[in-house]
């Protein structure tokens, strides 16, 4: 007959096993993160925003530059008409930077604690 | 006092136990936008919602020389299908705000140059004969007065959320979230039991200016910083007031629209935008449940309809003190 107190016992140390585990989980070293760029859908390219650089993205209908500078990323050139990718600036969590008539897209790779998704 | 114990062991070993559904997403381009497409399980109907969409847009196109809206406004075929559907929910939302929002106004559009890039400010003789022809009365989906033309642009991405989500139930998707262009549905819940999150633009800076959380809903924003052109220093935004042929100056800076109906949600926020706050908050006010609204005025203010006000929340430079709740009650 195990008795109500070693029960409680148990439970205690299960609770107290998971809350160590949760807190390694939620406290582990974050990276600065990472872009992520997309051609008409498709991944080709994730950027790791600790190592500046300028690249360009040759994505079949035009070519952009990208800036990666102290943990940020932005667009500063392209070929396309409108250039509305280049006006965008640095980008947020609020929106991923656009180039539609290139079909290119520079998103945060997972989550950046923002909203799921943005009306506008 | 064994037997709780024991319960709570297996509630445990559930709750860590049963597997979270897989999340799969896609992006494509159509109807001059980027649209994300994001399911829990079945992966498969992200490539047949993306061929619905497409197939949409084929119909609805106002540019694209084979769709039926082109056909229909170069006199060579009346609508039927999907666009004359499309036309039919346009109607009845021009009627449910006195003409605020008109799929007629298009040849204005046309003469603003919103829809090549090619922005120009017409005169007023222009302006004035071109308003000769707008007027959704004279409509039918058979033929078009002389002159006239039809633009569906204002509901096409709120009804092709609408046939997505349709699909989707069909196929048993019970969790996603498409955002087309800005034109957001969530259907049902996150996996997790969480309602969405959806943030909702600040209309004069790149940030938000709040969130609102919300299942099997459409969160559909209009605002003139969406497109917009200067000239000797004026600012010249895309959304043209049916009633004067000029870019609409209602006091409004974007108005955002929540509600089941997608196709509703994306014509009444266009036609909000065009009314003004009074008049669009008479309108939430006699429609009865069925959407709500979120207002920025052009002083910065929010005002947000009541069944929002749990579900609403401010974020960036705004705050709590600037949003004021429009009732139903209330003058």
């Amino acid at each position: 007959m195990v008795k109500t107190k070693t029960w409680i016992i148990i439970i205690s140390a299960i609770f107290l096993l998971s809350l160590v585990f949760s807190l390694l989980i939620f406290l582990r070293p974050r990276r600065a993160g990472t872009a992520e760029i997309y051609v008409d859908g498709e991944l080709i390219r994730t950027v790791d925003l600790d190592n500046d650089e300028t690249f360009t993205v040759d994505t079949g209908r035009g070519v952009n530059t990208v800036l990666v500078s102290a943990g940020r990323i932005r667009v500063i050139d392209a070929d396309c008409p409108d250039r509305v990718c280049v006006k965008s600036g640095w980008l947020t969590g609020s929106a991923p930077i656009v180039c539609l008539p290139h079909r290119l897209v520079i998103s945060f790779s997972s989550d950046t604690g923002g909203p799921d998704a943005v009306a506008g | 006092m064994r037997r709780v114990a024991a319960l709570f062991c297996a509630l445990l070993c559930l709750a860590s136990c049963s597997p979270a559904p897989k999340k799969h997403s896609s992006t494509l381009f159509a109807m001059d936008t980027v649209m994300e497409l994001q399911v829990y399980g079945d992966e498969s109907v992200l490539a047949s919602s993306a061929e619905l969409i497409k197939e949409l847009e084929s119909e609805l196109s106002a540019t694209d020389e084979h769709s039926a809206v082109y056909a229909f406004n170069h006199r060579s075929a009346g609508l039927s299908g999907p666009a004359l559907d499309v036309l039919s929910r346009a109607m009845d939302i021009s009627r449910l705000t006195g003409g605020a929002l008109d799929v007629t106004v298009y040849p204005l559009v046309l003469a603003w140059g919103f829809t090549t890039g090619q922005y120009r400010v017409p005169d007023k003789t222009e302006i004035a004969g071109l308003l000769e022809k707008v007027g959704y009365e004279k409509l039918t989906g058979l033929t078009l007065p002389e002159g006239a033309m039809i633009d569906l642009g204002a509901v096409a991405k709120g009804y092709a959320s609408d046939k997505v989500v349709e699909l989707w139930r069909e196929k048993g998707v019970t969790s996603g979230l498409m955002s087309l262009g800005g034109n957001v549905y969530a259907l049902g819940v996150k996996p997790g039991g969480d309602k969405w999150t959806v943030g909702v633009r600040d209309p004069f800076s790149d940030g938000l200016l709040g969130s609102v959380e919300v299942e099997n809903a459409a969160v559909v924003t209009s605002g003139g910083y969406e497109r917009y052109f200067e000239e000797n220093g004026v600012t010249y935004h895309h959304i043209i007031d049916p009633k004067t042929g000029y870019p609409a100056n209602s006091g409004l800076a974007s108005v955002t629209i929540v509600g089941p109906d997608g196709t509703l949600c994306d014509g009444l926020s266009t036609a909000f935008f065009v009314m003004g706050l009074d008049a669009a908050a008479e309108t939430w006010k006699s429609y009865g449940p069925g959407f709500e609204a979120i207002f920025v005025t052009d002083d910065r203010e929010i005002y947000i309809t009541e069944g929002l006000e749990s579900s609403f929340s401010v974020m960036g430079s705004y705050d709590k003190s600037d949003v004021r709740v429009i009732r139903r009650g209330q003058n």
